[in-house]
């Protein structure tokens, strides 16, 4: 058994009690499940320790659509699923999704959009550190001979660890399809939108 | 699988999945990277161009051979691009990262083939730079180089150095497998992926 602090938490946002119940059971064992029945109720539940929400886009009340659009104000780490009645095109899904789910939503359908879903918030995660290093790297570069950087201890395990990260990008998302391709671009720009990322040495 | 390709030093074909960057002038770099991207029978090409009307991305394709069933292009230079025969996409900014995204699984999805062999053309960073901080460029490019690899594709991405400061080249040629210098004497490959 996982120690639960180390699980990735999962927020199920489900207007249906019966539905909650079922996903609860699918999920209880690989992650740490959070749940609401409504959009106020999700918010309410929601902070940075969650990593995917699941969110039903037909509730009454607050809708799926406003729900997420506070989210996204609140926390641009944070992947979220919409799961919906009809399966939406590429269009909507620039609309600040990262992926969705048709209902009936099958279990290993389940399982495997969350999975994918904390596979690109490493990607994230690892993507950060190589900007750090690559810029820091770059700032060598421009500024010291070349034959002194070639023998300069650091800047061979600096490159070293680049290289590194940059085999476990590669590994991260195998499967990229076109629907999360647009996604993660989507974010992209609406990070840059948010904040300021160009920061020298891409530091925090 | 590999992509074959003409006139590298040392470099006759690159392995599935990789992308290059191909740095030097950008006249120069644009005409290569034409000759780069132009498809085999069995291959497709998708060329994003912020420096070239795809009028004349689809004179010079063609030149070189490719079939205009062949061709896709998203035009971000706002040029006329009504052809007959290509699928051509606009875009009214190089900025507009999310829009390229959507044009070019849009461009995939009409193809109706998940498994097509492609070669995919970026003409130029450096232009897109122009619109986008180097932040989010940096980002958009291991992401869409992500997308390159997972599909078994081909990336060429131009970049003109003299344009920026030597920290932005340095900092973007850490996304790319490997890299072809274009010097005029010698159009020599360094880095990973290719034979």
């Amino acid at each position: 058994m996982v120690d639960e602090d180390d699980q990735p938490t999962v927020l199920v946002v489900e207007d249906e009690r019966a539905l909650i119940e079922l996903y609860v059971r699918w999920l209880e064992n690989d992650y740490t499940v959070l749940t609401a029945t409504g959009g106020e109720e999700a918010l309410e539940q929601f902070d940075e320790r969650v990593d995917v929400v699941l969110l039903d886009r037909l509730m009454p009340g607050m809708s799926g659509d406003e729900a997420l659009e506070e989210i996204r104000g609140r926390s641009s780490d944070c992947k979220v699923a919409m799961v919906t009645a009809v399966e939406p095109d590429f269009d909507v899904i620039s609309m600040g999704f990262d992926d969705y789910l048709t209902k009936p939503v099958e279990r290993e359908e389940m399982v495997e959009t969350i999975q994918r879903l904390l596979s690109r918030s490493e990607f994230d995660g690892i993507e950060q550190e190589l900007y750090a290093l690559s810029s820091k790297q770059a700032a060598l570069r421009a500024s010291k001979p070349k034959e002194e950087l070639d023998d300069n201890e650091e800047f061979q395990r600096l490159q070293e660890r680049i290289q590194q990260l940059r085999d476990e990008l590669d590994a991260t998302l195998p499967g990229m399809e076109d629907d999360e391709f647009v996604a993660m671009v989507r974010d992209i720009e609406g990070d840059a939108d948010d904040t300021d990322f160009d920061m020298p040495g891409g530091s925090t | 699988m590999s992509y074959r390709v003409e006139g590298f030093d040392g470099a006759s074909s690159f392995d599935d999945g990789v992308s290059l960057l191909m740095t030097g002038g950008s006249n120069a770099t644009t005409e290569r990277l034409f000759d780069v991207v132009t498809p085999n029978d069995d291959e497709r090409a998708v060329v994003i161009t912020t420096n070239t009307g795809a009028k004349t991305v689809v004179r010079e394709l063609e030149r070189r051979g490719t079939d205009r069933d062949q061709l896709g292009i998203i035009d971000c230079t706002n040029a006329d691009s009504d052809i007959d025969g290509v699928s051509v996409r606009q875009l009214s900014s190089p900025g507009d990262l999310t829009g390229i995204s959507l044009e070019f699984a849009k461009l995939f999805n009409d193809a109706g083939d998940d498994g097509v062999r492609a070669r995919v053309g970026f003409a130029s960073v450096s232009t897109a730079l122009m619109y986008t901080e180097l932040r989010t460029m940096f980002r958009f490019l291991h992401v869409f180089t992500a997308r390159i690899r997972s599909g078994d594709m081909f990336g060429v991405f131009s970049l003109d150095p003299t344009m920026h400061e030597d920290k932005a080249h340095n900092t973007i040629r850490a996304v790319f497998d490997c890299e072809a210098e274009l010097t005029g004497d010698g159009n020599s490959v360094t880095g990973t992926g290719f034979e």
